[in-house]
């Protein structure tokens, strides 16, 4: 970024961003540094992402119109502690309204490819076109700026992401990498495609642990364009840490923000994984297609009886001392560290795990691995693959697909084998298309066609409008269970104002867990952003930007064919309401519906007011 | 008075799943909390007879006390 002004609330052009637009049919690129328009474009993100897709008109995921835009928050590669964000954004080929028109979505992850990436001297990527042939993008900083060079990646093919990092570590040093696996590259029958993005840790130990973008299938854009990886070579570009940041990375350490998702041997939570123990007590953990029955199998996976026979280990992305990872091993007789097995973050484990009926420890792991292999969303595919299952025990004498029913680990695996080689479009294509052709579509558990996260939308109503992943979209997955809101003006509030700043994070450039309760309008990080930009900004006008950022992506809902009648849960969920769980009943049809109402009294009032405002 | 207190998650570590405890009568929940030496930034549901509560709550006979993590997902 270019920064020329100190006050870019008001002179935002002050601040311009470097982009370079790659055309893969001609093999040209252009490299310009644009003003930002507003605060939004400033921090980068989907903020700034959402707005060049809202002026494209695309009606299919995989047209020529559609284009690939990666690019980094303001703090990505920064000094403050999980500044590390890539973001991946474009018309979902998953995401699509009742209309069949595909949804904007972004995806992100960690890993070093997106500090990478911004030392190279780019903001921002922006790929249109696809490819005749396999490519792979290499972007190298010089000393002249940012280079942009397309190779032919016909040794990539066919190759897993982790092998595809691996073999392209040994061509470029000093460099980190964001591929997609063979889910990927079988677009046509894979809309659930994610993007792995390598780690410190993967490429000094050769051990598969990448993080992933996994939601909204921008691996299988990246497929349709027939662009392989990325290759971002630059050297590191840490600068010295300042007494501010120094203080806000403390902060995020020990200020007890990030407590909750710190190694336990710190003192700390433990990570995603111990969502499990906090949610079993209510039977609120997803079982069998999100059907908990109120018994005590989800225990299976808790860390505690996990740990007496594998060894567990925490790691960190690159500086980061939040060390949110919890690594499965093997464990040797002695009790020392054996071969890697997997990542055991809450979503994975649950979606490969419980809510396929599968609770051993060690099936779960590899289910995890060749989802991660495939490089397919493990959220997705895990949700889909339940669907099946439930289709099945609902059809037992004439069940689908190869007729595997819960807990059939061998045969759940052959159909994510399946999915990933492109053989299985009924997987790959997501859930609600699979209930649409099956005619049942009261327990496909997506929302506006994205499937949702392990958090049952009995306790969440928010994932209605939720405008990318389900819950990282909108933050009130905790409010029934962490918070016990129950009443329909806390739901509202929340939806409307408080738990939707959670996507800040998917505009500055750092993980959410820097501070997942507050957002990006913090203290913490106006203190960072002035003492490494000089920028003077107030926690409300970060809020502000973020709120305008998440009524675009409303509005862009709206522009590609979303009704209000599609912010609605599974229908299910009210239809045959769960009596295991043991928490109080806010989806009912009369709870959701004023609950609707009233929501989009605010979105609708403060949508019109920014779409004149902007003259969209 | 007896209250019976049920600790989830990392809270069990060192302590224990399930205990009645006897407690003067005025006990607050986070009484309990404290005599536990639970991290206060580590604490999130606290249920109380299976309703949601917070620290203020008072505690009397035959109580059931069920102690939370906070929920954080990812
Ligand atoms: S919080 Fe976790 S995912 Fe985010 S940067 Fe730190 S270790 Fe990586």
């Amino acid at each position: 970024m270019n920064i020329q002004t100190t006050d870019h609330v008001t002179h935002p052009t002050g601040v311009l961003y470097t982009r370079c637009t790659v055309d893969l049919k001609t093999g040209k690129y252009d490299i310009v540094d644009i003003p930002c328009r507003n605060l939004e474009d400033v921090l980068g993100g989907f903020g700034r992402s959402f707005q060049l897709l809202a002026n494209r008109s695309v009606d299919k995921a995989y047209s020529l119109e559609n284009p690939l835009i990666v690019n980094t928050g303001l703090l990505t590669g920064s000094c403050t502690m999980t500044g590390l964000r890539t973001y991946f954004s474009g018309y979902s080929p998953i995401k699509a309204s009742l209309q069949g028109l595909p949804a904007a979505i972004w995806s992100t992850g960690s890993g070093k490819f997106g500090a990478k990436f911004k030392w190279t001297g780019l903001d921002e990527l922006v790929i249109e076109n696809r490819s005749l042939k396999p490519v792979y993008l290499v972007i190298k900083h010089t000393a002249d700026g940012p280079l942009p060079v397309l190779k032919p990646a016909d040794h990539l093919q066919g190759l897993t992401t982790h092998e595809k990092i691996m073999r392209l570590q040994t061509d470029y040093e000093n460099a980190h990498f964001a591929v997609i696996g063979p889910g990927g590259e079988n677009w046509q029958n894979v809309f659930m495609g994610s993007v792995a993005l390598s780690t410190e840790n993967q490429l000094r130990s050769g051990e598969d642990k990448c993080r992933f973008a996994g939601r909204g299938g921008m691996g299988s854009l990246m497929g349709y364009k027939n662009l392989l990886a990325l290759v971002a070579q630059s050297p590191d570009q840490v600068k010295p840490l300042s007494d501010a940041v120094k203080r806000v990375n403390i902060n995020v350490v020990k200020g007890g923000g990030s407590a909750r998702l710190q190694p336990i041997k710190r003192g700390g939570g433990g990570g995603t994984w111990a969502a499990y123990d906090v949610l079993q007590p209510f039977h609120a953990v997803p079982i069998n297609n999100f059907r908990p029955a109120g018994n005590r199998l989800p225990e299976k996976l808790f860390r505690e009886n996990v740990e007496k026979e594998y060894y567990v280990e925490s790691a960190a992305c690159f500086r980061c001392g939040i060390t949110c990872h919890n690594n499965i091993l093997a464990k040797n007789s002695d009790g020392s560290r054996g071969e890697f097995l997997a990542k055991f973050d809450y979503e994975p484990l649950n979606l490969l795990g419980t809510n396929l009926g599968i609770h051993d420890a060690g099936q779960v792991a590899s289910l995890i691995r060749l989802v991660d292999n495939y490089g397919l969303d493990a959220i997705s595919t895990g949700v889909t693959v339940a669907y099946v299952l439930s289709y099945n025990e609902r059809h037992s004498q004439q069940p689908i697909l190869n007729g595997a029913s819960f807990g059939d680990f061998s045969k759940i695996r052959d159909l994510i084998v399946a999915t990933g080689n492109g053989q299985l479009p009924e997987i790959g294509h997501g859930c609600m298309r699979l209930s649409q052709q099956t005619g049942e579509t009261s327990y496909a558990y997506h929302v506006k066609g994205l499937e949702l996260a392990a958090y049952l939308p009995e306790t969440n109503p928010g994932y209605a409008w939720a405008i990318a992943g389900g819950h990282m979209s909108m933050g009130t997955y905790g409010m029934l269970i962490r918070e016990g809101k129950s009443d329909v003006d806390s739901w509202v509030t929340a939806i409307t104002k408080d738990k939707l700043q959670i996507v800040g994070f998917d505009m500055i450039g750092l993980c959410k867990f820097f501070d997942i309760v507050n957002g990006i309008g913090t203290e913490m990080v106006v203190d960072s952003l002035k003492s490494q930009f000089g920028l003077s900004l107030t926690e409300q006008a970060i809020k502000d930007a973020v709120y305008r950022a998440f009524l675009r992506g409303l509005l862009l809902e709206r522009k590609q064919g979303y009704g209000k009648g599609e912010y609605v849960l599974p229908p299910e969920v009210t239809e045959l309401p769960n009596q295991a769980l043991k928490t109080p009943n806010i989806t009912s049809h009369q709870f959701f519906k004023e609950l609707s109402n009233r929501v989009w009294q605010i979105f609708d009032r403060d949508m019109q007011a920014l779409a004149k405002a902007e003259m969209i | 008075m007896q209250v019976t207190i049920r600790l989830h998650g990392v809270f069990r570590i060192d302590r224990f799943k399930e205990k009645t405890i006897d407690c003067p009568s005025g006990t607050q929940i986070r009484d309990i909390v404290e005599q536990l030496n639970l991290p206060a930034n580590l604490l999130g549901t606290i249920l109380l007879n299976d309703s949601f509560r917070d620290g203020d709550a008072l505690l009397k006979d035959g109580d059931t006390l069920v102690l939370l993590p906070i929920l954080e997902g990812g």
